[in-house]
């Protein structure tokens, strides 16, 4: 009896290994069709809300009235498909088992279209980055692939739609293995690049060969050009973790305003929005056309200085206020504007002869990249791509390292993780992701806590604490933890008079916490942080505690581990 | 139990069942992303018209601001032509013409550069680039780009615009003072010249300009002998034989000319002048010869002696000896029957003193002028 089962296990097996195989090329052609069409779509709105030369009334009144309409579907129909995508794409991925609902590619391409299209400051890549996922997910869903197939196709359908967005195939691979699965040895590597080819070749066979600009040849004239670079590369470093820092600050200004206000935030940014278009349309959208100025030495060294704030401030405020769009292409585009200015800059100053404005351009916009996204790798291989021209490696990498290290020194968590934090939801890095190989904290935490209500008082909260010895305690509940409080901590309170104040209203915001899925030697770093008691709370809501770590907890379940 | 009483028959249902579910499947996907495909291409065919109607409509703005002279509005138009449509190499011409207009040479050159890698062997966009650089005072880039230009594949019936390119090319040599170079090229140009006289006329004029005035009455006799009447083609063809020392064609060309300007008629007087005081002309009788030799002497010396009392200029060595050496000389041309060596070293005498008053004695008259070509003519320079 067991020998058909087992025969008919393999040829399932050996069944899906081969659907998937022609399940990559279908979602590479659906995911790159999906892009070219989002792209069209995006102009065809545009063009249409503003025809060939707007008036200033339209310019300023067409993106907050477009807003409102948007906000609306954001906030009631679409919840999930707020800003880029790609943050979202990496939770789903490492949260949810890959599984992401319908209307999310839905959602995205029709919120996408009408906020970039009605002007905001914001890229298109992300979004189709989400919505090439979002359709892999539902095919591999619709198809009942395992589970492991369905998270698989994820990053196969974000590398697919990746490619065809920014017709840069082995950028699109790296960035899906960089950015979305986080980590560069993935085995997903061959279905990434079967999908990536085929959503280019469709986006070829639709848009033509036009590459997406027209970059000037690369030479590096004189080797003290280097240090230019490097110069470069700070100046990106810089407008990077500024860009990181306003945006996060002004989404978590917004986050503050009441909840009823939430479908009308996106409409407070197109009225910012508006108001900037009527001073400078060059803002408006994705901009790759003045992008492409900026790379031919177009554009005045006033001018890129002048759009490169702009377009800094317009997609922080288009991003934090809650509208559809991402942040890839304007970081290309300030880049493009930063990396431009430096060169005039150098040009002008320089004792020794340079090269083309635009080389600096080009490498500006790998520096933001690198800055802002920091996907490093996918910065060099997608700049190399543009330009296919090895020279420019060199000074890629110079500028671009540079560049990642000032953006990780000053804003050590990365900005789509940053902002997933913003939302409660908390990505493994690479150095905390373990995938089985040691135990984690889910497998050595205890379920059984004991919580301080928040309405305790720092009395009643000291005397509980005489009673059970424990180094310290968790404040909240068990949906919904504040923090904690050592005993030391408690101690001090009563002493200091403050020993009527609910715990609530002394706890700390900030608590050392960890994940189910850290392994065992950051459980016992964080544990040594934590005062004694270190909570271990969900990725996808961070208040939510799962369980809790202790020491006696730790040496229990260690002991009680089978020979 | 079922499948224990029937196991080949159950698996086998299963597996059929199964792979009949896949293929189902698949097949619908394959038609979704046919459907998609078709619709996508059908929505960028739309996307593609509008992109290029909008550049057709921005392309004709800019034409209305360069006419308007309004040449920021000009290269924003042009600008947005281009980026609607890339591959339209009149919108990219147009913008390098416009921003070189607004003196914007680097943004220019950086448009054509760009086409140029597109097109590297397109004769319109390497002149530009040439023009770019000629505007620069980038001699060595125009250079290259006016050569990369006439070396182009050309079609054969604009064979005028790539001589006029050549033309172009040899007036940027002779701005830059490159004559031998232009003289090359004028060579090249003038082997496949159609008979057409403005073209002859054209080449001629250049040969002139680069100091070739042999090539230079070569090609104006070619245009006279298409338009036997043509007055710059005579006054040229005059001035031409007048530089080649060969005054009696030049006469002959200057004086058909019917409405001579004042250069012509000044230089119609000089060849006037040498002609018909040539002391060592061919078949002159011996009392012509000595009474042109006798008439250029006195006029020298008196010009000699005149300038010398000027106030102001001072009696220099040279014009001491040369007074000096004329007065000794005075005797020898008393005889009625001149020797020839008398008659050479009488020329010669003459020749020395009226280069002096040339570089001493302020406006030359026609005789001077004359006198001193006479002497050049008899090679008064070398000796």
């Amino acid at each position: 009896m067991n020998v058909p089962t087992s025969v008919r296990a393999q040829q399932l097996r050996l069944r899906e290994n081969q659907l998937f195989l022609i399940l990559t090329i279908v979602i590479g052609i659906l995911a790159g069709l999906s892009a070219v069409l989002f792209t069209v779509a995006i102009e065809q709105t545009s063009h249409r809300l503003f025809g060939l030369a707007p008036s200033r009334l339209r310019l300023f009144a067409i993106p907050p009235l477009m807003s409102i309409v948007t906000g609306l579907l954001l906030a009631k129909v679409f919840p999930d498909v707020r800003g880029s995508g790609v943050p979202q794409t990496e939770a789903a991925y490492h949260l949810s088992g890959g599984v992401i609902p319908w209307r999310v590619p839905f959602g995205k391409f029709l919120t996408g279209v009408l906020c970039i299209g009605s002007g905001h400051s914001m890229g298109r890549e992300g979004p189709s980055v989400q919505i090439g996922a979002g359709l892999a997910s539902v095919v591999g869903r619709w198809l009942r692939l395992s589970p492991q197939r369905v998270q698989d196709l994820v990053p196969v359908g974000a590398a697919g739609a990746l490619a065809a967005a920014f017709n840069t195939p082995v950028a699109a691979v790296l960035f899906a293995l960089e950015e979305i699965i986080g980590n560069m040895n993935a085995t997903l590597i061959g279905s990434t690049v079967v999908a990536s080819v085929a959503a280019v070749i469709v986006e070829r066979s639709i848009l033509g060969n036009e590459p997406l600009f027209h970059v000037p040849t690369y030479r590096l004239v004189h080797p003290a050009e280097l240090l230019a670079y490097a110069a470069l590369g700070i100046v990106g470093g810089a407008v990077s973790v500024l860009f990181s820092k306003a945006l996060l600050w002004l989404r978590s200004v917004f986050f503050r305003l009441p909840a009823r206000t939430k479908a009308f935030q996106p409409a407070i940014g197109g009225l910012v929005i508006g108001a900037v278009l009527v001073y400078s349309p060059a803002i408006m959208g994705v901009g790759y056309e003045y992008v492409d100025q900026a790379l031919n030495g177009g554009l005045l060294l006033k001018t890129m200085v002048i759009l490169c704030f702009l377009k800094l401030g317009a997609t922080i405020v288009s991003y934090a206020s809650g509208n559809a769009g991402g942040i890839f292409a304007p970081s290309l585009y300030i880049g493009a504007m930063a990396g431009g200015a430096v060169g005039m800059a150098v040009h002008r100053l320089a004792p020794f002869p340079t090269g083309d404005i635009g080389a600096y351009a080009l490498v500006g916009m790998g520096t933001l990249f690198a800055g802002i996204i920091r996907a490093p790798m996918t910065s060099v291989f997608m700049i190399f791509e543009i330009t296919q021209d090895y020279q420019i490696l060199v000074p890629l990498m110079v500028a671009n390292m540079l560049s990642f290290v000032i953006s990780r020194h000053y804003q050590p968590v990365p900005v789509y993780h940053a902002l997933l934090r913003q939302d409660g939801v908390h990505l493994p890095s690479a150095a905390t992701s373990t995938r089985g190989s040691v135990r984690t904290a889910d497998q050595v935490m205890s379920t059984e806590m004991w919580f301080l209500p928040p309405d305790m008082s720092v009395a009643q909260a000291w005397r509980a604490a005489q009673e059970r010895e424990d180094p310290a305690y968790l404040v909240g509940t068990r949906d919904r933890l504040l923090g904690t409080l050592t005993r030391e901590q408690l101690e001090d309170l009563q002493a200091t008079g403050r020993a009527s104040d609910a715990v609530s209203l002394v706890v700390g915001d900030a608590f050392v916490h960890a994940h189910p899925d850290h392994p065992i030697d950051v459980v016992l770093d964080r544990l040594s942080e934590s005062g004694g008691v270190l909570p271990v709370v969900s990725r996808i809501h961070a208040r939510r505690v799962d369980g809790v770590i202790t020491h006696d907890s730790l040496l229990n379940r260690r002991t009680a581990r089978p020979s | 139990m079922a499948s224990a009483a029937h196991p080949p028959h159950d698996f086998d249902e299963q597996t059929a069942a199964f792979i009949h579910r896949e293929i189902y499947q698949l097949g619908v996907l394959v038609i979704v992303a046919i459907a998609a495909f078709v619709l996508t291409q059908a929505v960028a065919a739309s996307n593609r018209d509008m992109s290029l109607r909008d550049a057709a409509e921005w392309y004709r703005r800019g034409e209305s601001a360069i006419a308007t002279g309004d040449l920021d509005a000009a290269v924003d138009a042009f600008r947005r032509a281009s980026g609607r449509n890339r591959n339209n190499k009149p919108y990219q011409l147009a913008l390098a013409r416009a921003l070189v207009r607004k003196h914007d040479n680097d943004g220019a050159q950086s448009v054509l550069l760009a086409l140029r890698d597109s097109t590297p062997e397109d004769p319109d966009v390497n002149l530009e680039l040439a023009r770019v650089a000629a505007e620069s005072h980038d001699v060595t880039g125009a250079l290259r780009f006016y050569h990369n230009a006439l070396y182009a594949p050309w079609p054969s019936e604009q064979a005028d615009a790539r001589r006029q390119v050549r033309f172009e090319l040899v007036t940027f040599l002779l701005t830059h003072k490159q004559s031998p170079r232009a003289i090359s090229e004028l060579l090249a140009a003038s082997t496949d010249l159609p008979d057409d006289v403005g073209v002859r006329l054209q080449t001629a004029r250049l040969f002139a300009q680069a100091g070739d005035a042999g090539h230079a009455l070569d090609q104006f006799q070619q245009a006279l002998r298409l338009a036997p009447e043509n007055p710059e083609a005579l006054g040229g063809a005059g001035l031409s034989a007048f530089a080649l020392g060969n005054y009696g064609l030049a006469r002959t060309y200057l004086h058909q000319v019917a409405e001579a300007s004042e250069d012509l008629a000044t230089t119609r007087e000089v060849a006037d002048a040498v002609l018909s005081n040539d002391p060592l002309a061919n078949r002159l009788g011996s009392t012509e010869r000595r009474r042109r030799l006798t008439a250029n002497f006195v006029f020298a010396q008196n010009r000699l002696a005149s300038c010398l009392e000027e106030p102001g200029s001072l009696p220099t060595s040279d014009a001491l000896t040369l007074l000096s050496e004329a007065q000794t000389f005075e005797p020898r041309l008393m005889p009625s029957v001149l020797e020839q060596d008398v008659v050479e070293m009488g020329a010669d005498l003459v020749d020395r003193i009226e280069r002096l008053v040339l570089q001493r004695c302020g406006t030359p008259t026609t005789l001077d002028r004359a006198l001193v070509l006479i002497g050049r003519q008899h090679g008064g320079e070398t000796r």
